[in-house]
């Protein structure tokens, strides 16, 4: 008995994780040795491990006009403030469509999922004159303020698929102990929906993070996020292989440890007692 | 489902609909009035009202109907991999083993990369004289001599597509592993009873109790996939010989060429394709309401 | 009229939308939603930080200068903003100059411009590529240079032929939009250890040219793939540069590129890769993988400018040199051009044109083209020390009395973005025939 579950924990577990780690880490791995090896290593017969390491490149990218640490502050600071506002703003709405039904309901919801349809770049001309009009261009306001636009319908859409799967039950039952609606959401909905809002923000997080077209737009260079950033080590002469690995594992770095923390929240929040309760 | 004519939903919904109003409603209903004008910027003079014209026009090109029949492949096997993919993913990190938290977090690398460093780093992989799945293709055995995988029609497009693959991947990792925990344990248990094994529990008791989810990222991640553009466009910028532009990076370099009339065009025939897609969902989705 | 009817509509509909999400704020407020949304965003503009809009005076003295430009490396970067820097301490009248980095993004630059401009944006000068000058002068956004360039001493320290090419990309006889700054002319990279191990000299024909390139073309170790091949064929963006050269090497032009003399230019261009002479991976190949190509070995020739010669010297030191485009029917070199423009929207156009004139013959020019390699249109910077001991500008300056641009017309950029690499990518895998493929790019600038 316990053997087989050995086995079966290997071929049912282990085995599959770790093939799909492969495929995920590979090009991870790739980008940092390139970021650490000498440029030679580049070119020729391929090697797997770098012939010397240097972290010379990650040193450049703050000591010259890079100025990595401000894109590093830049980004941080407009995705925080979209994910806060974002998140606020979708909770809200996603509750009152899964929980009340009033005119226009299914328009708006129709709409909502139509936002993103649009390829951005068709917009931008027009959007630059609101921004300018608003007096937001070149502020991390600008960006929020796009982000939003965009990340809003999808959460909208995620944490209404979320709160459709749960159990409806749980709410009633706090309605009938005498809840009123609001305190049942606060006190219901909102611990049970932790995982769901943990993942919702973290995808908030994440697409404004790593968004370029309305970042190029509407930041300078004091503004700048890490995409554009980024994007200034591809010029006409080449690809600045070296910043441009190290700016990625710099990217990708504190993210993963941000979510090495919020993944705790990832845990079970239903348990069978919530549900008898 | 509760009261009818209350103001509280409107307050709830009202933050939403008025950023987005504020935002894109101008822009958009620019756009949709730009479809029915020949409007180049490139020849700013010429720009008139022409009706129908754009869409009869788009019909006539042969490259029109090459990037839609590349968007279906696109985001066909884009999207279906990454479901396959980030479910297997999700279920197995849903396990618990040592280190987890660790494994969690490494997962969601390809998601944080910035889409202009995951179409160079696979381009640069793909290399055909330097890059590292031909080495390694040839260290296995598999391949004798290198193969220009971007550099020919029948193997760009395939590989454009694995690199969206890895891309999308941790999205429905993610979300659907927060779907799992709002599985009520007792079900499990219930099923352990009867005796089912972890097949059926999958099938009769996992996936029916996410649904919602899966249908609602499925459709996000179509309408994401379907108007993405930086990964191939930092790798192959739609070629060789456009055999990997789909209808949104051509969109995107219409755009980009300033021929504005025929780019809204275009995104408009695309808008429309997914609004038949979500038709469904949101069918099921109201019907149950009622 | 289009522009103004849609500004206004802009402008009306985004106060309009204003105020409605002022009145939502308001409502928000007697509820206890913790709204964090848009609402307040509107409420709060003052958040800005931008020191830009600030109101700009008419006159040059303490003018600022808002200067949109980018850079190739992060060395590039930092030597503009050293200019910038000396430029804003040493000009007498005061100006200043405010440097603003955007990403080059594959030619995406000059989009991102125009959408900036046309958006609104307090930009008075930007970094200029040719092709981009109908598109701006169509909508009218680029200032005429011409009551300066009437007063400016500068102007004979410049060649005729490349006033006229800045003249011509405006397509008006009358006046000159962009204004000179450096130039990129192409020729030829070839390796001499490899021409001695070939046996051959450096071509002097055209057929010569194509000889050499099949000469060079080895298999070292007899595994029936070449180790080394005779030419690195730019089959990606860019590439119609160095077709440009195979097309009037048989005697073809641009302007009719379905004679037979361009259809047999392009036809060799064809060959080198399907006969095998050039790397399998060609059909893609833009500038980063025909140097990475060169680099490594890989190819004995490929074309490009000076400003890969500084890495060229480091990787070879002496087993690198260069050739111009050797002569055939006719003979052609792309001579690219980087300039600077002024739009007609900025304010301080006197102060913006002392700033590119500094750019395009002062102490600025001698900085940025002795710092890049890219070389200097001023005459007297040309003829400077620095220019005349350097073998790949030797060879940039014997290309320049044959050195063109590929027809400028508001067609332009899109060709060479898309429909060129395509195109040619479609003739090289053997999905049209030379023929075909000439008459689809032919009809694709002319439309």
């Amino acid at each position: 008995m316990k053997k087989q579950s050995i086995l079966s924990r290997i071929f049912l577990l282990y085995l599959p994780l770790i093939a799909i780690l492969l495929f995920i880490l590979f090009p991870f791995y790739w980008t940092f040795i390139t970021s650490v090896r000498p440029a030679e290593d580049l070119l020729g017969r391929v090697t797997y491990w770098p012939s010397s390491v240097s972290f010379e490149a990650y040193r450049q990218l703050f000591t010259t006009t890079v100025d990595f640490f401000a894109a590093i502050r830049n980004s941080f600071i407009v995705a925080a403030l979209t994910t806060a506002v974002s998140l606020t703003v979708s909770t809200l709405a996603g509750y009152a469509f899964s929980r009340y039904e009033f005119i226009g309901k299914r328009a708006l919801m129709t709409m909502f999922l139509c936002n993103n349809m649009f390829p951005t770049v068709l917009l931008m001309i027009p959007l630059f004159t609101i921004m300018r009009t608003l007096g937001f261009l070149h502020t991390p306001w600008s960006l929020v303020l796009s982000y939003t636009t965009f990340t809003i319908p999808f959460s909208v859409w995620l944490i209404l698929g979320f709160l459709k799967d749960l159990p409806m039950s749980l709410e009633e039952a706090a309605l009938v102990d005498g809840c009123n609606r609001r305190k049942a959401f606060l006190k219901i909905i909102m611990p049970v929906l932790g995982p769901c809002l943990v993942a919702t923000g973290v995808y908030i997080f994440m697409t404004s993070w790593n968004e370029y077209t309305f970042a190029m737009m509407f930041t300078n260079n004091a503004t700048r996020t890490i995409p554009v950033a980024l994007r200034n080590l591809i010029g006409q002469l080449g690809v600045r292989w070296d910043l441009l690995t190290a700016g990625g594992i710099l990217t990708v770095i504190p993210v993963c440890i941000m979510f090495f923390f919020a993944q705790k929240r990832l845990v079970t929040g239903l348990t069978a007692g919530a549900v008898k309760g | 489902m509760v009261k009818k004519r209350s103001i509280y939903p409107y307050l709830l919904v009202a933050p939403a609909v008025l950023t987005i109003l504020l935002v894109i409603f101008v822009p958009v209903l620019n756009a949709i009035l730009m479809s029915f004008q020949s409007y180049d910027l490139r020849r700013p003079q010429e720009i008139a009202f022409i009706g129908l014209e754009n869409y009869r026009a788009i019909t006539e090109n042969t490259l029109f109907w090459g990037s839609l029949w590349r968007t279906f492949a696109w985001v066909g096997f884009g999207v279906g991999f990454q479901f396959i993919f980030g479910f297997i993913l999700a279920l197995l990190l849903n396990h618990s083993f040592r280190g987890r938290g660790v494994v969690r977090a490494v997962s969601m690398i390809p998601w944080v990369t910035p889409g202009v460093l995951i179409g160079l780093m696979w381009r640069w992989m793909y290399d055909g004289n330097f890059g590292v799945i031909n080495d390694l293709l040839n260290r296995l055995g598999i391949l004798s001599t290198n193969i220009p995988f971007l550099s020919q029609v029948e193997t760009a497009l395939p590989s454009v597509i694995i690199a969206i693959v890895w891309q999308g991947i941790p999205f429905f990792a993610l979300m659907i592993l927060a779907a799992l925990q709002g599985v009520p344990s007792d079900m499990y248990e219930a099923a352990d009873m009867d005796g089912a094994n972890k097949v059926q529990k999958l099938f009769f008791i996992t996936v029916p109790s996410i649904k919602n989810t899966i249908f609602v990222t499925l459709l996000l991640r179509v309408i994401w996939v379907a108007n993405s553009v930086d990964i191939i466009f930092t790798m192959t910028e739609g070629g060789p010989a456009w055999s990997t532009q789909t209808l949104s990076v051509f969109i995107f370099n219409q755009a980009n060429s300033l021929n504005l009339g025929i780019a809204s065009t275009m995104a408009i025939v695309l808008a429309i394709l997914l609004v038949l897609v979500t038709i469904p969902y949101l069918r099921i989705s109201f019907r149950k309401e009622d | 009229m289009k522009k103004k009817w849609l500004k206004r509509l802009v402008v009306v509909a985004t106060t309009a939308i204003m105020g409605l999400s002022l009145l939502a704020g308001c409502g928000g407020n007697d509820t206890e939603t913790p709204d964090g949304g848009a609402a307040e965003n509107v409420e709060t503009p003052d958040i800005s930080e931008d020191t830009a809009e600030t109101p700009d005076t008419p006159a040059v003295d303490g003018a600022t200068v808002q200067f949109r430009y980018w850079a190739d490396t992060p060395e590039f970067s930092q030597l503009m903003q050293d200019i910038i820097t000396y430029f804003n301490e040493t000009n007498t009248s005061g100006i200043t100059v405010v440097g603003e980095e955007a990403p080059w993004d594959g030619g995406g630059f000059a989009e991102n411009l125009f959408n900036s401009v046309m958006g609104g944006a307090d930009i008075d000068v930007a970094t200029w590529r040719l092709s981009s000058t109908p598109l701006f002068v169509n909508n009218d956004l680029l200032a005429d240079l011409t009551p300066f360039l009437d007063t400016w001493d500068g102007v004979s320290d410049i060649d005729g032929n490349i006033w006229a090419n800045m003249r011509e990309a405006g397509g008006r006889e009358d006046a000159t939009f962009v204004m000179p700054w450096n130039l990129q002319i192409l020729y030829v990279y070839y390796r001499p250890s490899i021409f001695e191990e070939a046996g051959i000299e450096v071509p002097t024909t055209y057929e010569e040219f194509l000889a050499a390139i099949e000469a060079t073309t080895i298999d070292r170790d007899g595994d029936g793939t070449p180790d080394v091949y005779g030419f690195g064929l730019r089959g990606g963006p860019g590439g119609q540069e160095p077709w440009g050269s195979f097309v009037h090497g048989r005697g073809g032009s641009f302007e009719d590129m379905t004679s037979a003399e361009s259809i047999a230019g392009m036809q060799d261009f064809i060959d080198v890769f399907q006969n095998g002479f050039a790397p399998p991976t060609a059909p893609s190949d833009g500038f980063s993988e025909i140097i990475d190509n060169f680099h490594s070995g890989l190819t004995a020739m490929t074309i490009h400018h000076t400003g890969s010669s500084g890495g060229m010297e480091e990787v070879f030191g002496d087993d690198v040199s260069a050739f111009p485009f050797p002569a055939g029917a006719g003979r052609w070199t792309s001579m690219a051009d980087t300039s600077t423009v002024i739009f007609e929207s900025s304010e301080n156009k006197e102060a913006a044109f002392e700033w590119v004139s500094f750019l395009a013959t002062g102490e600025g020019q001698r900085m940025w083209t002795e710092g890049t390699g890219n070389i200097p249109v001023s005459g007297t910077v040309q003829a400077g020390e620095f220019f005349q001991n350097n073998r790949f500008v030797q060879a940039s300056i014997e290309s320049q009395g044959f050195g063109g641009v590929i027809p400028i017309l508001d067609t332009t950029p899109e060709w060479i973005s898309t429909i060129f690499p395509n195109t040619i990518g479609q003739a090289l895998l053997g999905q049209v025939t030379a023929e075909e493929a000439m008459e689809t790019l032919q009809d694709a600038l002319y439309r």
